[in-house]
């Protein structure tokens, strides 16, 4: 043993071997690993942080690289990467360091996870303070307590998509005979700005008639959506409605409903069009959808982080025209209240078009059939929404 | 002879830590070269700033670990307790400034310690809860520990929900924490590391100078031996135990500063086993015994120095790969420092059909590393290189095993 | 020098080192076929490692094996088992939980046609060899419920179970009773005219002498002397075993009993589990100042219960009466032994006694480190002056009070050991087998320094497994069996013929 000169250990070589080809395979790696193929060696990213890992999330990307194309982003050495969060505030607090130690970080946009969290705050407040444009999109932090927490928000008016969610649900229940019950509604969290939104619009727009029994969270594992539901349909016997806030949480309801067998005691209404939602809508689980459009997000996003970055004011007063008053500078992307393709021409369909159009959100609300969404995903070869 | 003093230069230089201060300084250097922004060229202080932040938080349970392991048991509840204690601390301020803390405002220094104190009390009477069952009950640590990671996890989040259902107008998952104490914490990155260091200073002298140390390590070396020599060895377990919940108690109150928040459902979930592996890197081994605190605080500097290495180098997605690099780099660190008894004679890499099976995997993982990263034919080129290099040496052995 | 078709097994120029030591230096044996072969030496000697390497569970670091005349590499048990030779090891290897037939047939279960486990067949099996053996052990007992002699019948019938050619049993009849022996020796005979090769490990000279052919003793790591039985002498073999004069240790005559230091009365220790016989029933006896009390017994006897349980260290559900210095006391604790006085040197020094994680320095100061204490700190100036004390009252050789513990030989570490104990400043000592596993030379030491220790005025009780330790050193003897105090002898009276009979009284 003593004998043995240094490269007879295979130990050592082992380590020092696999060390130097693990590394240097992924330094080249990271070489190679862009969405785009690039003009230039090294360009500055944009960055959109998400909160979860959710196929809503693969729309919004689409968006993004459809928004990058637009944009020209290529030709002016740019780049835009969606990073997927694991559903925790200190992710998101680390990938915020982890950005403000790179050099080549253009942009953020970042999907807020917890709304009355400081050290996000804080974090995005020091990466601007370094010159990188920050703006919320989808969560926005809680405006009341950050008032200058970022400059823009773009997302859907979470508040109205509930009022909207919640005068469809009235319109159902009360179009079945049912006048008064329990509804629950289920989210990942509880305390996420954009589901806290949409619950308090979902029960003020559905009115007192109907009680909320429940709000229940799930924290964005599949699972224990589930779970949820089935933990509802236990303990309400007067339950009349599921109400589904996150994506996920449409096709956890109608499978476990349809498991169940209660599908003709129970409305169901959900946010966000996931494609395993699409498929229960077309079967007849779910009664009616409002979706969003991540896709307009992602495409927003890129021009608003372009248009920041090169002081394009033009675009900036083009996209926020109110701004310096309360609420100008929120960018809306738009709503749509999806139905089954049964309901668009029957007169005596529980929705009527007509009725919802007429809201004061004309023009942010469309009504659409089914397949008429489809054919719209088809376009820009989205799955879901 | 030459070759002898090498060799036994080399053996004293795996054995202490040198070697690993000496592997930290070339994950470095290789980062610095590699990452296409440079990053630490240009923003040192930035990365060192957050390494010397997370490698203090880690640091702050890891050496609770390492003396738990040094005493010959195990500790698999520390996530759980940094949630349980980060709540048990925001549920006191909540309690006794209930106005403060839903506004916003500062809750005043007073109700700051008391809610520390209650931390660190919480603390003990973890590690109370351990002792009594491992040396009363009997169970196995393993078992009395694993029992806490789950039970701890769900008590804190039973305590927030009733806390904020009792104290506010809403039952919440969490709870804000936005006093400026906090933020200074956050803030300064000195706090976290002066208190890691000052623990690991008085660990350190805990575990070689005092009287308590010396059994601890005895216990851990040889337990029934050191209860007929006259340790109270209950007693020291006791001891042991209670530091490594009080220091996951003080690393929870750390974590609360740094995320503004305690949030008892994710937090610190699965940082027990990050806390282990650096004190199993740095030396600690697992049948007790045997560990330093200067190899546990290398530990932890080497698992942060390799988290960040692999975000600089593969910037976006690189949670993605993360475990899976942490995972073979912590293979690799505790192979090589196991391997300080010099390699055996009769000691194959392959053996058999043991070693047959293991060609095609390992070649499988680096080529699809390779291929997820660079490229379907780089992959593919690493996958045969690796698969080649493999047969060869498995063909090397054979040989040398037939000419003996 | 046997024709070489004659040779079943041959070891030639073996060399085995383990970390620290050399425990076989070119080590030559050749083995006839059909012959009974008995090897001989100390503990310690090697016999132990040289007969692991023949049946594959270590590898020679140099030499070669051969088998029949051709050469063999085994790199596992399995290997030699293929090859025909089987072991039957000294510390047993059985499962506990699992039955006696279950253990006969481990690692070569008998299968039905599906290749399910055949239960049957292993009873029958079992049940043929042990009625080979004269033994009426149920095959579907526990293992871990039988005595010990019957484990090491059923290890026996493992061996034969492997039908192997060359066997090699080591020690065999340290556990068993006479009668049992006498079973054992005639199952050798059966064996040997069914044409086996027997490798018999013992050091025990009359055995020897009953049934060996040839003898080899080995000494040191090193092969002394290959001869026939017929061409020596057990003194002769006996003195090459020891490599030099046995010095007649002449201890006794001048030391002379003080007051009655330790009473135990009555002593009864229920087994751990219930409806099995009391590991210790009705024990009596008491040792003075300046005297050496003997422990007699065979293994499992109850000799380290005793002990421990005067010591604090078995629990809390014995039953009778412990008097120090004439006040009764029940120690809970091995600390509150301590303080009181007494100090206790396990029976397996690696298992029970020893930290292989500290140096030499911090094993022999791990008692008493509040006298090596600076203020509150550990001084490691202090700790150096408080071992060299018992480093050098013990006689323990070592580079360092810094070096590793796990690099002295036996003898010294069981020097530490006591060092440590010696440290406490013990009125009564307790020694649970301590000249185990340790060379001639270092026993001899040991001797002189617990005979020093007496005459101090030191209590001594010593239990030992080897009767002529014991009529070296003890005053007095007292000697059980299955738990009972079956006989006391004074020094005069006592023979090892008589100790014998008393330990296996049934």
């Amino acid at each position: 043993m003593n004998q043995q000169s240094l490269l007879r250990q295979p130990f050592l070589v082992l380590w020092l071997l696999s060390a130097a080809i693990s590394l240097s395979a992924t330094g080249c790696g990271s070489a190679g690993n862009k969405a785009e193929p690039t003009a230039n060696a090294g360009p500055q990213r944009f960055v959109f942080i998400t909160n979860g890992d959710d196929p809503f999330w693969d729309a919004c990307n689409a968006g993004l690289q459809e928004g990058a194309k637009r944009s020209g982003l290529a030709e002016q050495g740019l780049q835009v990467v969606m990073e997927k969060n694991n559903g925790t505030a200190q992710g998101q607090i680390e990938k915020l360091r982890q950005l403000g130690s790179q050099s080549d970080i253009a942009g953020v946009a970042i999907s807020v996870i917890q709304a009355e969290n400081v050290a996000i705050v804080e974090e995005m407040k020091r990466l601007t303070a370094k010159g990188v444009a920050v703006i919320t999109v989808d969560g926005d932090v809680n405006r009341e307590l950050f008032p200058d927490g970022r400059p823009y928000y773009i997302g859907t008016d979470n508040i109205v998509g509930g009022q909207l969610l919640g005068t469809a649900g009235k319109q159902l229940l009360s179009s079945r005979g049912i006048k008064e019950g329990g509804y629950v509604q289920f989210a990942g969290f509880t305390d996420n700005d954009n589901a806290r939104a949409r619950m308090n619009g979902f029960k003020e727009a559905v009115g007192e008639a109907y009680t909320e029994l429940d709000r229940m969270a799930d924290s964005m594992d599949l699972s224990k959506a589930r779970d949820n539901v089935r933990a509802a349909l236990v303990n309400h016997p007067d339950l009349k409605a599921l109400v589904g806030i996150w994506a996920y949480n449409a096709p956890a309801i109608a499978e476990v409903v349809e498991e169940r067998g209660v599908r003709d005691q129970i409305t169901i209404v959900t946010f966000d069009a996931q494609a395993a939602a699409l498929d229960h809508m077309a079967e007849g689980r779910i009664d009616c959808m409002v979706v969003q459009n991540p896709f307009d997000m992602g495409i927003q996003t890129v021009r608003l982080l372009l248009a920041m970055r090169t002081d394009d004011n033009a675009t900036i007063m083009e996209m926020f025209p109110s701004q310096g008053q309360p609420g100008g500078d929120i960018y809306t992307t738009g709503l749509r209240l999806i139905i089954p393709d049964a309901w668009e021409q029957d007169a005596n369909a529980p929705i009527k078009p007509a009725d919802l159009e007429s809201a004061e959100n004309a023009g942010m609300t469309e009504v659409l059939s089914l397949s008429a969404f489809r054919k719209w995903l088809a376009q820009y070869g989205l799955s879901s929404s | 002879m030459p070759g002898t003093s090498i060799s036994r230069g080399l053996q004293w230089f795996r054995q202490s830590e040198w070697s690993l201060l000496l592997a930290i300084v070339a994950a470095v250097a290789i980062t610095a070269v590699i990452d296409s922004n440079h990053s630490y060229y240009e923003r040192p202080y930035e990365s060192l700033r957050d390494i010397a932040r997370n490698t203090a938080m880690l640091g702050i349970f890891s050496l609770g670990a390492a003396v738990v392991i040094i005493a010959g048991g195990i500790d698999l509840s520390s996530g759980s307790m940094i949630a349980l204690s980060g709540t048990v601390c925001a549920t006191t301020m909540l309690a006794l400034a209930p106005a403060e803390m839903m506004g916003f405002k500062p809750v005043g220094p007073l109700v700051v310690v008391v809610a520390c104190g209650a931390s660190l009390l919480t603390g003990f009477l973890v590690g109370t809860l351990h002792t009594w069952l491992i040396t009363v009950i009997r169970l196995p640590p393993f078992i009395a520990t694993l029992a806490t990671l789950v039970g701890l996890r769900s008590f804190a989040r039973a305590l927030c929900e009733s806390g904020t259902a009792a104290l506010t107008p809403t039952k919440s998952a969490l709870i804000n924490v936005a006093d400026p104490l906090f933020k200074t914490v956050r803030d300064n990155v000195s706090i976290p590391v002066t208190v890691f260091l000052l623990l690991a200073a008085a660990t350190w002298l805990l575990l070689s100078r005092t009287v308590l140390g010396r059994h601890l390590q005895a216990l851990g070396g040889n337990e029934q031996a050191a209860r007929l020599a006259g340790i109270r060895t209950d007693n020291v377990k006791w001891f042991a135990y209670c530091f490594g919940a009080m220091t996951a108690a003080l690393a929870g109150l750390f974590y609360v500063a740094n995320e503004s928040v305690a949030a008892p459902v994710n937090q610190g979930r699965g940082h027990e086993l990050n806390a282990i592996a650096a004190a199993v890197v740095g030396g600690c081994s697992l049948s007790g015994g045997v560990g330093t605190v200067p190899g546990t605080v290398l530990g932890a500097v080497f698992l942060r120095v390799v988290i960040d290495a692999v975000s600089k180098i593969i910037k976006t997605g690189a949670d993605v790969y993360e475990g899976l690099i942490v995972g073979i780099v912590v293979v690799l660190a505790v192979t090589f420092a196991q391997a300080g008894g010099g390699p055996r004679h009769d000691r194959r890499l392959l053996p058999g059909a043991l070693g047959l099976c293991t060609i095609p995997i390992l070649a499988l993982l680096a080529g699809s590393l390779t291929a997820m990263t660079s490229g379907g034919w780089a992959g593919v080129g690493t996958g045969l290189t690796a698969g080649l290099l493999l047969i060869c040496l498995r063909i090397w052995e054979y040989r040398r095993r037939r000419a003996e | 020098m046997t024709a070489s078709s004659d040779i079943a097994v041959a070891m030639r120029g073996i060399t085995k080192r383990f970390p620290g030591v050399l425990a076989l230096d070119d080590v030559t044996l050749e083995v006839g076929r059909g012959e009974l072969h008995a090897i001989c030496g100390e503990n310690g000697a090697g016999k132990s490692t040289l007969m692991k390497i023949l049946s594959g569970v270590y590898a020679p670091d140099q030499g070669q094996l051969e088998v029949a005349g051709r050469p063999v590499q085994f790199t596992d048990t399995r290997a030699a088992e293929r090859a025909g030779i089987a072991i039957i090891h000294q510390e047993l290897a059985l499962v506990e939980e699992l039955s006696v037939a279950a253990n006969i047939v481990l690692g070569r279960e008998p299968r039905t046609a599906l290749g399910l486990l055949d239960q049957n067949a292993c009873e029958r099996l079992a049940a043929d060899l042990l009625a080979g053996l004269e033994s009426s052990i149920d095959p579907r007992s526990r293992t871990g419920s039988l005595r010990v002699g019957d484990q090491q019948l059923v290890e026996i019938a493992k061996a034969l179970s492997l039908d192997a050619a060359v066997i090699v049993m080591d020690e065999p009849t340290s556990a068993l009773t006479e009668a049992e022996s006498a079973r054992l020796e005639r199952t050798i005979t059966r064996l040997r005219e069914q044409g086996r090769t027997i490798l018999y490990i013992s050091h025990k000279m009359d055995e020897v002498f009953r049934l060996a052919d040839r003898i080899t003793v080995l000494r040191d790591g090193r092969h002394v002397c290959s001869v026939d039985r017929s061409e020596t002498t057990p003194a002769e073999v006996t003195g090459w075993m020891v490599g030099r004069e046995i010095a007649d240790h002449q201890f006794h005559g001048q030391r002379s009993p003080g007051p009655c230091l330790l009473e135990v009365e009555r002593l009864c220790l229920p087994a751990a589990e219930p409806g099995r016989p009391d590991r210790l029933a009705d024990i009596s006896f008491n040792v003075h100042a300046g005297e050496i009390l003997g422990i007699a017994g065979l293994m499992g006897a109850g000799r380290t219960e005793v002990l421990e349980t005067i010591f604090g260290a078995a629990g809390d559900d014995w039953t009778g009466q412990v008097r120090l210095h004439g006040q009764p006391v029940r120690f809970r604790h091995p600390r509150e032994a301590c303080q009181a006085g007494l100090a206790l040197v396990t029976e397996d020094r690696k298992r029970l006694g020893l930290f292989a994680n500290l140096d030499v320095a911090g094993n022999i100061s791990l008692c008493s480190l509040a006298e090596a204490t600076a203020g509150r700190l550990v001084s490691r100036r202090r700790e150096e002056q408080l071992v060299a004390g018992p480093i050098s009252q013990t006689g323990v050789k070592t580079p360092s009070p810094r070096a590793a513990v796990t690099g002295l030989s036996g003898g010294n570490q069981q020097k530490c050991i006591i060092g440590r104990c010696l440290l406490t400043k013990p009125r009564v000592l307790l020694l649970d087998d301590p000249t185990r596993g340790i060379d001639v030379g270092a026993k001899a030491e040991l001797y002189a320094l617990i005979d020093r220790l007496c005459r101090e005025g030191l209590a001594v009780i010593l239990t030992s497994s080897e009767l002529p330790e014991l009529l070296t050193l003890a005053d007095r003897v007292i000697v059980l069996a299955e738990g009972r105090l079956t006989a006391e002898f004074s020094r005069a009276e006592a023979t090892e013929q008589k100790i014998m009979a008393a330990a296996t009284a049934s």
